[in-house]
């Protein structure tokens, strides 16, 4: 079990993760708006397997992990926690390599965990409704899986259990190192930090529409998208493995 | 019930499969394609219907105790049982191993980051002074 809440360290060290798949067009600028913000923040870009020229771009502005096959967002997200379980970093920082995640928003998410130290901090797009908005059956699917982990785990209200925008204190960094969802990674590493007595809070922040790409998640795969994942999250709540 | 008796050709039919088929099997086993555990698995589809044929009282007398019409429903039954075992036990360490090359890949590409640092620190140790 671990403790709601963890010590906050006066100056921590951050650590941006930054999960891309063929992000060549967009993970540039991003890496120039994060240096732009000016805070010490170390970014390391995880390139999943890229078969463009992502891992090449990302390395003249930060670090980066190249993974020989792509492992999908939840192996490398987790790559990158245990880069920083290992080379001690007090907080970890997920944002989307794909300009979604405005890094200036970075900063509304440490003031959250300053002010409330909660192990884990999701920047909600729903707690403001501001800034771009997504699609209306997304925003149902999104309402019906935090529906579910509200009803089945004890805890904070969620309202956004599939932004990938979130921020992990050292504890729950320890935790996801050692074993992260690989299927619907965002929802369902929820459900797990809920389990294992992780507490979790939301602040407010603003997204923008992809700069590149296509959602994986078109025509019927949002209903399969959807039994899938409640099946997770019932499987989360009927297991004791923590 | 009144027992059907398999005629001659009939168990010629089914124990020449069963020994070709055991006999490939046996080959790739040596051979090192399949384990020890695959090889009685995959075995078992020459192994039942010889059985089958071979033993047809013994057959019967399964069928009658185990309730069903015909022993054809039976052994197909017994098949179903064994590849859904096979096919459980191959998920099971499907997704073990699945699990295991995620790690690996990650340690690797890790490693390969930590290696490319400390190389880069040696190079910039030797740099002459200005």
């Amino acid at each position: 079990m671990y403790a709601p809440t963890a010590p906050v360290v006066e100056k921590p060290r951050i650590l941006l993760v930054i999960p891309c798949y063929n992000e060549e067009t967009s993970i540039g600028d991003l890496l120039g708006e994060i240096a732009a913000v000016g805070a010490e923040y170390h970014p390391l870009v995880i390139d999943d397997g890229s078969s463009d020229s992502t891992g090449a771009v990302a390395s003249a502005h930060a670090q980066v992990v190249r993974l020989i096959e792509n492992l999908g967002i939840g192996g490398a997200v987790q790559t990158g926690l245990k880069y920083a379980e290992r080379n001690g970093f007090d907080i970890c920082i997920q944002i989307d390599g794909d300009g979604q995640h405005d890094p200036r928003e970075i900063s509304a998410l440490l003031d959250c965990y300053r002010q409330q130290p909660h192990n884990i901090v999701i920047g909600s797009r729903f707690l403001d409704n501001a800034g771009f908005r997504s699609t209306a059956s997304r925003r149902l699917g999104s309402k019906l899986i935090a529906s579910a982990l509200n009803i089945f785990f004890a805890g904070n209200r969620i309202t956004d259990p599939t932004s990938g925008m979130r921020l992990l204190d050292r504890r729950a960094i320890n935790f996801f190192a050692r074993r992260y969802p690989l299927d619907f990674p965002e929802p369902i590493s929820l459900a797990w930090a809920k389990r294992a007595g992780l507490t979790i809070s939301e602040t407010p922040v603003e997204m923008r529409a992809r700069q590149t790409g296509e959602s994986s998640i078109e025509g019927f795969k949002p209903i399969a998208y959807m039994i899938r994942v409640l099946g997770y999250i019932l499987l989360a709540r009927l297991s004791n493995k923590h | 019930m009144p027992i059907a008796l398999p005629n001659t050709t009939t168990v010629l039919i089914i124990s020449a499969f069963a020994v070709v088929y055991m006999l490939i099997l046996l080959r790739k086993t040596l051979q090192g394609k399949f384990d020890l555990y695959d090889f009685l698995m995959l075995s078992m589809v020459a192994i039942i219907p010889a059985g089958f044929a071979l033993f047809p009282r013994l057959t019967y007398w399964l069928t009658q105790i185990s309730g069903v019409g015909f022993p054809f429903v039976l052994m197909f039954g017994v098949l179903f049982l064994v590849v859904f075992i096979f096919m459980h036990n191959m998920t099971a360490r499907l997704h073990k191993l699945e699990r295991q090359n995620g790690a690996l890949i990650q340690e690797h590409s890790l490693l390969a980051l930590e290696l490319k640092a400390k190389e880069n620190n040696r190079s910039e140790d030797n740099k002459p002074d200005a």
